[in-house]
């Protein structure tokens, strides 16, 4: 039984992403216990697989909540008029899709549960790539009427099937909050255009689910200098 | 003796170009033209999106008839449209399959299913048993579906509509078999028209009639041109691919037939799968009404 030649290699490859997607959402500073993120193989296949062995996506759809620290980094830094400035940010739903083709209908009607639902956020992680139209849609979907208040975003399972941030080649990028994104430039003087830029399309941007305007620390080991940072814009 | 400088002397240093000097200017026209061409890129692109949501719920009515559609659908389908490229128009039929509906705008019917999951489906056609794509089996509810539909497609554009230079096309005109009701629905027809409706059936006749004199018109002046309605050759179905809508049609469009056999299977579009059940009519007619309405 839990022996891992039992079990599908459709249910191996899925249990990465999902374990890869747990991951995500702690790293993003999403309520999340560690324990969440190591699921077992065979507890995994236990809870998720369907009698024929292949995975039954529709049952492993999550929410988390942003933790304390979360909040603060997405709060305006508080003033004398707001004191307690509303954060942006807030619960997130996480959808597997398992249908063979996504296009409008399901990005539409994902959307319009992430309202009805109040959810702030959404991440779908689909089995293949979604339709050109529905990527036109969603690029566009930020802020817009039809959408929840903090967007969606779309991943492919086989862009999950590893965890691109615990390469070792691939330094630590750290969120900065508002208040330290002000820090920074008033300590150099710099207007935020004047930094070098990280698109949100990056790969570990969309892994942070970097949003246009805020920056990130990114930390690399350094052979004659130890540790050294540098920041980037978001575009 | 000094060394003699490798660089040039730098005349025109001294001179650079003012921001008035048409060379300056010029770069500044070009950056505007583009500036503009992508601001209208992103409006096109949005309006796209935003008919293909429209449409994905066509037609209004859950018993509509698509050969037969309600002159309300037809005109907005045909408005959403005007701006699509061909890519545009296959996106809403991949759009409307995902939602399990017929590729065809103005059918309320679900798309067909292949009898069996598996990705190539066996078909029996009048040549022997084909191999064909399951996805290309399930576009169409029917094939009169898939014919009404590449009829429109025919007249779509290759060209995106910020790149069009004659601009948007007039009308994309629609396969019906209610057409009087049709024209009646035509805006320009409504303008002459006068308010009042006592004579009815008198003011459908003229209509019907006009229409004819127009139609005929058209095939006179393509006769005039000397294009003769042929086979469908190489040439025209390059023709096909660049675009039409600049040109003057010479004659009214007519719908493009289902291929006849495997020897035009390269007729094949958007998967619409060759059925050859019309070997006994003479099939030059359908090779003339496919290409009849190019300029030769
Ligand atoms: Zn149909």
């Amino acid at each position: 039984m839990d022996d891992r030649n039992n079990i599908s290699p459709a249910m191996i490859r899925m249990w990465r992403v999902y374990r890869t997607v747990k991951e995500m959402c702690m790293d993003r500073g999403y309520e999340m216990l560690q324990e969440d993120t190591e699921i077992p193989l065979e507890v995994f296949n236990a809870r998720f697989s369907k009698e024929d062995g292949e995975p039954d996506r529709t049952r492993m759809h999550f929410s988390c909540q942003p933790t304390e620290a979360m909040l603060a980094k997405y709060s305006d830094p508080p003033t004398a008029k707001i004191p307690h400035p509303v954060p942006q940010i807030g619960t997130i739903w996480v959808e597997f899709n398992s249908d063979e083709n996504v296009g409008l209908k399901q990005l539409r009607d994902y959307m319009q549960h992430l309202v009805n639902g109040n959810f702030y956020s959404g991440i779908m992680i689909c089995s293949k790539p979604m339709t050109g139209m529905a990527l036109r849609l969603l690029r566009g979907s930020a802020g817009i009427e039809e959408g929840p208040k903090g967007g969606v975003e779309v991943f492919v399972e086989q862009d999950l099937l590893v965890n691109i941030t615990k390469h070792e080649l691939v330094p630590k990028h750290v969120l900065l909050s508002k208040e330290e994104k002000q820090q920074l430039l008033e300590r150099y003087r710099l207007r935020e255009t004047q930094l070098p830029r990280i698109q949100v399309t990056d790969p570990v941007a969309k892994y942070l689910g970097l949003r246009r305007g805020q920056v990130v620390k990114i930390i690399r080991k350094s052979e004659t200098a130890g540790r050294y940072a540098s920041y980037r814009w978001a575009i | 003796m000094a060394p003699k400088s490798i660089l040039k002397k730098s005349t025109v240093s001294t001179n650079e170009p003012s921001a008035s000097s048409p060379f300056t200017q010029r770069h500044r026209d070009t950056a505007l033209h583009h500036a503009n061409l992508i601001e209208q890129q992103k409006v096109v692109e949005k309006e796209v999106l935003q008919s293909i949501i429209t449409l994905l719920d066509f037609p209004t009515s859950p018993d509509a008839d698509p050969t037969r559609p309600a002159p309300s659908d037809a005109l907005r389908f045909q408005d959403l449209i005007i701006s699509f490229q061909t890519s545009d128009y296959d996106s809403l039929i991949e759009e409307r399959n995902i939602a399990d509906k017929c590729g065809y705008a103005l059918c309320p019917r679900p798309k067909k299913k292949a009898p069996s999951s598996a990705r190539k489906q066996f078909i029996e056609t009048d040549k022997g048993v084909e191999i064909v794509d399951k996805k290309t089996l399930e576009v169409w509810c029917s094939e009169d579906c898939a014919r009404r539909a590449l009829y429109v497609k025919v007249q779509l554009s290759e060209e995106p509509a910020w790149m069009r230079r004659g601009g948007v096309g007039d009308k994309i005109e629609l396969l019906v078999e209610n057409a009087a009701e049709h024209h009646k629905a035509l805006p320009l027809r409504l303008k002459q028209a006068p308010a009042s409706k006592p004579v009815v059936e008198e003011e459908e006749e003229d209509i019907a009639g006009a229409w004819a004199a127009r139609d005929d018109a058209l095939a006179d002046l393509a006769l005039e041109r000397g294009e003769k309605p042929g086979r469908l050759s190489k040439a025209n179905r390059e023709l096909l691919q660049t675009d039409i809508k600049e040109r003057v049609q010479s004659t009214p469009p007519a719908p493009p037939e289902p291929p006849q056999s495997s020897g035009q299977s390269h007729m094949a579009i958007e998967g619409h799968v060759p059925r050859a059940n019309k070997s006994n009519e003479s099939d030059d007619e359908d090779g003339q009404d496919w290409d009849k309405h190019l300029p030769g």
